[in-house]
């Protein structure tokens, strides 16, 4: 019986192989959590609306819902499917780098995509496909400086700084570009004071009203997301601070919303459609044998209530 | 007495009866719907299949005991995940830097320990409180997992030693090592319950406990036992999973307690215990694990699988109703 169908099956596609389309290609995707937030909703949707748009690729989407064990189980599967290629949104960086390591084995390239595993894996990805966060810190240092320019305070300004989470690379990443470029575009800005807010709103919020406190003149906040930012923004509100120019990443539909109402000046847009064609794109760059750059990142764009028109508002 | 044992029959059967059509169902469908040129029923994608369903299955298989006590234990995930972070963390601990690889052995004990120290503290609570043990331990899982964000906030722990890794992934005799554990705890926990003293009088608790007491069952240390089992295979299921990943995010093992307890039902054992069957359970894990892979192979959307998981489930309980309200309809005439 299972030979019979093997042998059915071995003669279909084989027929397929050669009447059809010669260079139809298989995507095997396991995301990290796609219910628990509205950038991994629309990213799955984007990525099949992407996927069904190229008739050379059939694609495999599947969903980890956050747990580890069933990420793996869902690499394993694609390993058994053979699918030409898989990517991965890894539900924790170095949980998984056994399971690719085996895709590897098998001579399936991996594509990582949204956020990176750890660096002992790299040896067993093709590619990573992603945002690149140093760039984004940079940017959002330009942003703020360009706004001081027009402001005409360009020597004098002060700068507060709310980080992500400690020991994220993301978080690491963009307060290291910020720094870094911060004295470049703005020599004689001055940032005085730098505290991790942890991604979390009302976290943020506390550390910008210690701030607030401590500093009679804040001139300029950028946070590590948008997120954070409002947090701060209403920690400004709250004290009856005006004039500050608050500038973030990851543009959020509250970030969105407050830069349309006037109280916050800029941010990074990230898209996750944006997100999604590229961890396609990078797969079929790879099984197309093309060269394919190890950190693949797709643009993130500046966003100020100058340019905002021009982007649709953020879902999550 | 021979409507009883077909009855038995019946449902014991059921669930493997389930699995077979689960494997006729995914096989026929995926010849249309998968875009795989494997056959479902591949002899290897089966071998994974029990691989995959070691996590939970070691888990559901220590809870089958428990239930059959009529108890119940809310805290295995929380005790999961704990004894993970105790295996990887351990292994970094400077007072084993000198052992090179043989700090594995070690961190596996220690793992295990903190599981059966779990599992004690449950235990010693219910024995000498009488409290309920869905009480107690829907206390644990919180303090537990409490625990687990103490150690490390928010940030994962991680270690890779690749000599375990490839321990873990190592097939023998074609079974993969996670397998080996699965199948291993099935049969030692089968014969416990069906050729020991201590098996007898879980379902003798579970049946009555009342009668079990005033029969001489010393009922506290029986349960404190059967909670430092289940703890300890929690942490041996942790073991034999980390070892092959390396590293753990606090929120790991969360709803764990629900797929083993599901697991259990499914194998048709009674919530409110005095009767069921590993071999069940065995088929119920290996039941779930199907259903997720088959749709996934078919290509149908996640969340699916607990829709149909969910639906099956309530299937199971009415079928089990039936079969026992003919039971005692016809005692009665």
């Amino acid at each position: 019986m299972k030979h019979s169908i093997t042998a059915t099956l071995f003669a279909s596609t084989a027929l397929l192989g050669t009447a059809a389309v010669a260079q139809e290609m298989t995507i095997g995707i396991t995301q990290n959590n796609v219910g628990v937030d509205s950038y991994q909703t629309t990213y799955e949707k984007a990525f099949i609306a992407a996927a069904e748009a190229n008739p050379d690729v059939e694609t495999v989407v599947l969903d980890a819902g956050g747990d580890v064990a069933r990420q793996i189980a869902q690499m394993e599967d694609l390993i058994q499917q053979q699918v030409d290629a898989i990517i991965i949104w890894p539900t924790n960086g170095e949980a998984v780098i056994p399971a690719v390591r085996k895709a590897h084995q098998a001579d399936i390239p991996v594509i990582v995509t949204n956020s990176n595993i750890a660096e002992q894996g790299f040896d067993f990805v093709a590619s990573f496909s992603g945002p690149d966060n140093i760039t984004q810190g940079r940017r959002s240092a330009e942003i703020m400086c360009d706004k001081f320019k027009d402001m005409g305070i360009e020597d004098e300004a002060k700068v507060v700084h709310i980080t992500g989470q400690p020991g994220y690379t993301t978080a690491i990443e963009r307060a290291k570009g910020f720094n870094d470029r911060l004295p470049e575009v703005c020599p004689n800005v001055e940032q005085i004071d730098q505290q991790p807010g942890d991604w979390n709103r009302e976290k943020s919020q506390q550390v910008m009203e210690a701030f607030l406190v401590k500093y009679d003149d804040i001139d300029g906040v950028y946070s590590g997301d948008d997120n954070m930012g409002v947090g701060a923004l209403n920690a400004a509100k709250a004290a009856g601070r005006e004039g500050i120019i608050f500038v973030g990443a990851t543009n959020f539909a509250v970030g969105y919303e407050a830069m349309a109402a006037g109280d916050y000046w800029g941010s990074i847009y990230q898209s996750p459609v944006d997100d999604a064609e590229a961890a396609l794109q990078t797969a079929i760059d790879v099984l197309n044998g093309e060269e394919v750059p190890f950190l693949n990142y797709f643009d993130t764009p500046k966003i100020t209530q100058d340019n905002m028109d021009q982007f649709d508002k953020p879902v999550f | 007495m021979t409507k009883d044992t077909r009855a038995n029959l019946v449902k014991q059967g059921a669930i493997w009866a389930f699995i077979v059509v689960e494997l006729i169902f995914f096989t026929v469908a995926g010849n249309f719907m998968s875009v795989s040129e494997q056959s479902f029923i591949d002899f290897d994608n089966m071998l994974l299949l029990l691989k995959q369903s070691a996590p939970i299955g070691i888990i559901a298989l220590g809870m089958t005991i428990i239930m059959i006590n009529g108890n119940i234990d809310l805290s295995v995930g929380a005790t999961f995940a704990l004894s993970a972070i105790v295996l990887l963390d351990s292994m970094t601990w400077p007072i084993f830097a000198g052992l090179g690889d043989w700090v594995i052995p070690v961190s596996w004990t220690l793992a295990l320990l903190t599981g059966v120290v779990l599992g004690a503290i449950n235990g010693l609570i219910v024995w000498k409180t009488g409290v309920d043990a869905f009480i107690v331990t829907l206390g644990a899982m919180l303090g537990y997992r409490g625990l687990v964000f103490m150690y490390n906030g928010e940030q994962p722990t991680s270690h890779l030693n690749w000599t375990l890794v490839d321990f873990a992934e190592a097939q023998f005799l074609g079974l993969h090592t996670a397998t080996w554990f699965l199948l291993g705890t099935a049969l030692v926990l089968w014969l416990v319950m069906t050729k020991t003293v201590h098996g007898r009088n879980a379902y003798a608790i579970g049946n009555n406990r009342e009668a079990a007491v005033n029969a001489g069952i010393r009922v506290g240390p029986h349960f404190l036992l059967n909670f430092m089992l289940i703890g300890f295979l929690a942490a041996l299921s942790a073991v034999v999973f980390y070892s092959e990943s390396g590293s753990v995010n606090p929120n790991d093992g969360m709803l764990y307690e629900l797929w083993a307890i599901t697991a259990v039902v499914l194998g048709g054992t009674k919530l409110t215990g005095g009767y069921g069957s590993i071999v069940s359970t065995l088929g119920g894990v290996i039941a779930i694990q199907l259903l997720r892979k088959g749709l996934g192979h078919i290509g149908a959307d996640t969340e699916t699988v607990n829709l149909v998981i969910g639906l099956i489930l309530i299937a199971v309980l009415f079928l089990d109703r039936q079969l026992n309200r003919k039971g005692k309809e016809e005692l009665k005439i």
